[in-house]
């Protein structure tokens, strides 16, 4: 019953790698992009797409952060962070050079080597979007071994879609097309004005030998999914990485729990098919 | 006695169910110690034998009118508990036409816990002025008249000690405290969405559960029911490391009292002092 | 034959004791008794059921700094805190013992706490055996029994003329040298607990109950006071935040409980467990379907704790036959 005591250690998993932010950048009015360096060499640890870390803002706390940036480029630690509570308010009115801290990585990945061959669909909303930046960077980072991408980045207006300028760049790959969308234009908005769910159903992406990857407020979710269903994709097809409230990322403070699954640790990424089996409703 | 509130109780509560004049009657039944009672929610006139009203009827049931906002309800109040009624519905967080009270002229509840039960009124009983509800549909037992006693012995007893042996009282207690909060749950006046001591920006009171916190925790919430405490004490009944948290309460309704000659709960339309402005009225600061 | 500690010889160990390690015991403090450090052994309660508050506390303190962070010539420096005095618990239950061993599940898994780690490594427990079970007690039923040595380094059973020493692990062994102990041939009673509390099979029955009414019914009355999580030996939720004094920032745990409003509210508003109803499911299906699936014991040990301490009577005795029964009728109809 009893597990056998570890030997008792000072390596406190809480303690997070020293770091200093490098750089911010705006990516909406209440969105930035942070780029984090850590300062041990000793510290750097490699990580995949739709993994996750905690970003620490001393003297206020720390909060769990998905990672942005793709490791094989080595950019720093980038987390496109919204401005939503105490440690993001905090962490928005930061300048460079400020320290912070780091932990991770956490959580599992989007298994990118499983999809190739295949051709992706993604669908971003809002913030949605910053764990689907890095699948979209290492799928064109190995762009032949990859079917067809077609990228849906929805946002509320505008000003709100993230990594816009990025899109552009994106649309360029070949055999890649971004499609941008908003719920409410602008004067200067020549763009799509609709709803995620319905571009997606005018796109109509075809299920065959595909995977679609979405990430948004539950709600984008909810109808995407119904809408992706609808167009023949399998609930295996469909993939998803989800939020839960989290206090430690190592699987023990049970708090991110959906039923007996830990968010943290046997997520955040889903397909929508062990979402269905899950016993607890998300 | 005993016996036959509990039948008009469940005479009411079959009715109300059956007409569909109530969704759900709040009340008491017997609880898994067969010895004293607990809350009890009746859906079905089926269920009314499960209600029952005894001297260990204690909880203050009117803070679960606040989940029921929108469906109509009926609850069993004591005189006591009648106070959280008007507080609550003077500040406009019940209707009064989703509600059929069922009062009860209560002859005091006694010292009890789980399996435990004694012949002892609480404390709280013996200082009792409203024995009769102050607003109800229907009235089981017959109105007394109210001989209160003095009432705050006790909290002249604590003024007279010298203020750093309070403090060190104070300190004693705040140290126990596990801020569970279970005594804000339990309070009906303690219905604030975001509860300042949860609140992070600003960040009131500190996360720490150390004395220091604690007594900042048990003040403030202790002033935010200054004038609004109706005395149903079931902050110290729940509390889990028996904090005499009355002491707190019971000491800004005597200062409310002197000040303004206000008792919170008396009645549904009432003006809280505290939570009222009135221009002409000087403040005492730069005057 | 037995080991004995006479009374006078019980004394003069826990005296010892004192001199050299922290000697936390059941004390009174006015209407409660609480495990608290001691310095003589008149300030220990040894006629007691059990403790108002579970000892868990000794090792996942209701605040504990994690680490200290200084900014120090333009870097940043963590120092971890570590646990440097040897502490003897005293009076320690079986059940609570049993509790405490629980929680070894999720803190020592990989990656082991280090805090409770320390914690765990530096401290000796001396278990005392139950000899009047309380009415709410129920450890029997959830695979203890009140002299149940499992879990302690020393168990005491009271006899006649002092405590019948079993010595269970080597640092048991080790805190016992020195101490006068003697054989007898006293035979220690062996009292009964409440073995009715049908746990056998309840995973399985929580599973097929989880969508029942019974939850959100039950919740109707519960106030989510946080009691039972605070009260209980295995309840281990806990918040991290940094606090901030005099200059120094420390990264601190604290107890919390996850019938908390907003406990699994995500940044955004957005909470799965928005309404009552799934709130108190969340408690008991982590006790007794998450918590055994993921470390194999039932997560209660039949302390009666809770019972006792929940304000409207939330009686997990009670909810366990229920979810039996409710867990039977969805077996019948899904058969």
């Amino acid at each position: 019953m009893v597990k056998e005591a570890t030997e008792p250690t000072n390596v406190n998993p809480f303690v997070p790698y020293p770091a200093t932010l490098k750089d911010v950048t705006d990516l909406t009015p209440d969105v930035k992009l942070f780029t984090v360096v850590l300062d041990r060499a000793e510290d750097e640890f490699d990580y995949k797409p739709g993994q996750f870390a905690f970003v620490s803002a001393f003297g206020v706390g720390e909060a769990p952060f998905g990672l942005t940036s793709v490791a094989h480029r080595k950019e720093g630690l980038q987390f496109a962070i919204r401005r939503v509570g105490t440690v993001t308010n905090t962490l928005h009115q930061l300048e460079p050079g400020t320290k912070l801290g780091v932990r991770g990585p956490f959580g599992n990945f989007f298994p990118l080597d499983d999809y190739k061959g295949k051709n992706i669909f993604i669908v971003g909303g809002g913030i949605g979007f910053a764990p689907l930046r890095p699948v979209v960077n290492t799928l064109l980072d190995r762009r032949k071994d990859y079917g067809n991408i077609l990228i849906l980045n929805a946002a509320r207006s505008p000003q709100d879609l993230c990594f816009r300028s990025e899109c552009d760049d994106w649309g360029k790959a070949p055999n890649t097309k971004v499609e941008l969308t908003v719920d409410a234009g602008d004067e200067n908005w020549k763009g799509r004005v609709a709803l995620a769910p319905d571009v997606v159903e005018e796109l109509k992406p075809s299920p065959d030998n595909a995977i679609s990857i979405i990430c948004g407020p539950p709600i984008m979710i909810r109808f995407t999914l119904q809408r992706l269903k609808k167009l023949g994709f399998g609930d295996e097809q469909i993939v998803t990485t989800l939020e839960g409230k989290m206090k430690c990322g190592l699987g023990k403070c049970f708090r991110c729990n959906v039923g007996e699954i830990y968010v943290c640790r046997d997520g955040p990424v889903f397909t929508f098919e062990q979402i269905s089996q899950f016993i607890e409703q998300f | 006695m005993e016996a036959d509130f509990t039948s008009q109780i469940r005479e009411k509560a079959r009715e109300l169910l059956e007409k569909g004049t109530v969704e759900c009657v709040i009340g008491y039944e017997t609880g898994s110690d067969g010895v004293s009672a607990r809350p009890s929610f009746i859906y079905n006139p089926s269920e009314v034998e499960r209600l029952v009203f005894d001297n260990t009827c204690s909880h203050n049931l009117v803070k679960y009118l606040l989940d029921k906002k929108g469906k109509p309800t009926a609850i069993v109040v004591k005189g006591c508990d009648s106070r959280a009624l008007n507080l609550l519905l003077s500040e406009k967080q019940l209707q009064r036409d989703q509600i059929f009270i069922i009062g009860v002229v209560c002859p005091g509840v006694v010292e009890w816990g789980w399996n435990r039960r004694s012949e002892q009124f609480q404390k709280r009983c013996d200082l009792c002025r409203q024995h009769t509800p102050l607003v109800y549909d229907l009235l089981i037992g017959t109105p007394v008249t109210e001989e209160p006693p003095p009432e705050f012995t006790d909290i002249a007893e604590m003024s007279a000690r010298a203020t750093e042996e309070r403090a060190s009282f104070w300190r004693e207690q705040a140290e126990r405290c596990l801020r569970c909060y279970a005594c804000r749950q339990a309070c009906p006046g303690c219905y604030c969405i975001d509860c300042f001591v949860e609140q992070l920006d600003p960040e009131w009171v500190g996360i720490r559960i150390a004395t220091g916190e604690n007594l900042m925790w048990n003040t403030i919430r202790a002033f935010h029911l200054a004038g609004r405490c109706i005395a149903c004490n079931e902050c110290e009944r729940v509390c889990p490391v028996n904090l005499p948290l009355s002491l707190l309460n019971r000491k800004l309704e005597e200062e409310m009292l002197e000040l303004f000659d206000y008792r919170a709960g008396m009645s549904e339309d009432a003006t809280a002092p505290l939570i009222t402005f009135i221009k002409e009225e000087k403040l005492g600061i730069g005057e | 034959m037995t080991k004995v500690l006479g009374k006078k010889e019980l004394e003069s160990w826990l005296n010892s004791i004192m001199q050299e390690r922290i000697l936390v015991a059941p004390k009174r403090v006015d209407d409660l008794v609480l495990f608290t450090p001691v310095h003589s052994v008149d300030e220990i309660a040894f006629d007691f059921q059990n403790t108002t508050l579970s000892p868990k506390e000794l090792f996942f303190p209701r605040t504990e700094t994690l680490f200290t962070i200084v900014h120090k010539d333009g870097e940043i420096e963590f120092t971890p805190v570590t646990v440097d005095r040897e502490t003897v618990l005293f009076g320690i239950r079986p059940c609570d013992a049993r509790g405490i061993a629980i929680l070894d599940g999720p803190y020592l898994s990989d990656p082991p706490d280090s805090l409770w780690a320390q914690h765990r490594d530096k401290t000796t427990l001396i278990g005392l055996a139950c000899a009047k079970p309380a009415p709410q007690c129920f450890c029997t039923s959830m695979g203890s029994s009140p002299t149940d040595t499992s879990n302690v380094d020393i168990l005491l059973t009271e006899v006649d003329d002092g405590y019948a020493v079993e010595i269970v692990t080597e640092k048991g062994e080790k805190l016992l040298q020195g101490a006068e102990l003697k054989e007898s041939d006293v035979k220690p009673s062996v009292p009964q607990c409440d073995a009715s509390v049908p746990a056998e099979g309840i995973v399985d029955a929580v599973k097929r109950a989880f969508e029942d009414p019974y939850w959100s019914r039950l919740a109707d009355r519960c106030i989510h006071c946080n009691i039972c999580a605070y009260v209980c030996p295995t309840c281990y939720c806990f918040d991290i935040r940094d606090y901030k004094a005099g200059g120094k920032i420390e990264r601190i745990r604290t107890w919390e409980s996850c019938q908390s409003k907003g406990f699994s509210r995500i940044a955004g508003g957005y909470d799965p467990r928005a309404n009552k109803g799934s709130r108190l499911r969340q408690r008991f299906c982590h006790k007794l379907l998450y918590f055994p699936e993921q470390f194999g014991p039932l997560g209660c040990v039949g302390c009666g704790r809770c019972v006792t301490a929940c304000p409207v009577n939330i009686d997990i005795r009670e909810i366990i036959s229920d979810i039996q029964e409710r867990g039977a009728q969805v077996g019948q109809r899904s058969n």
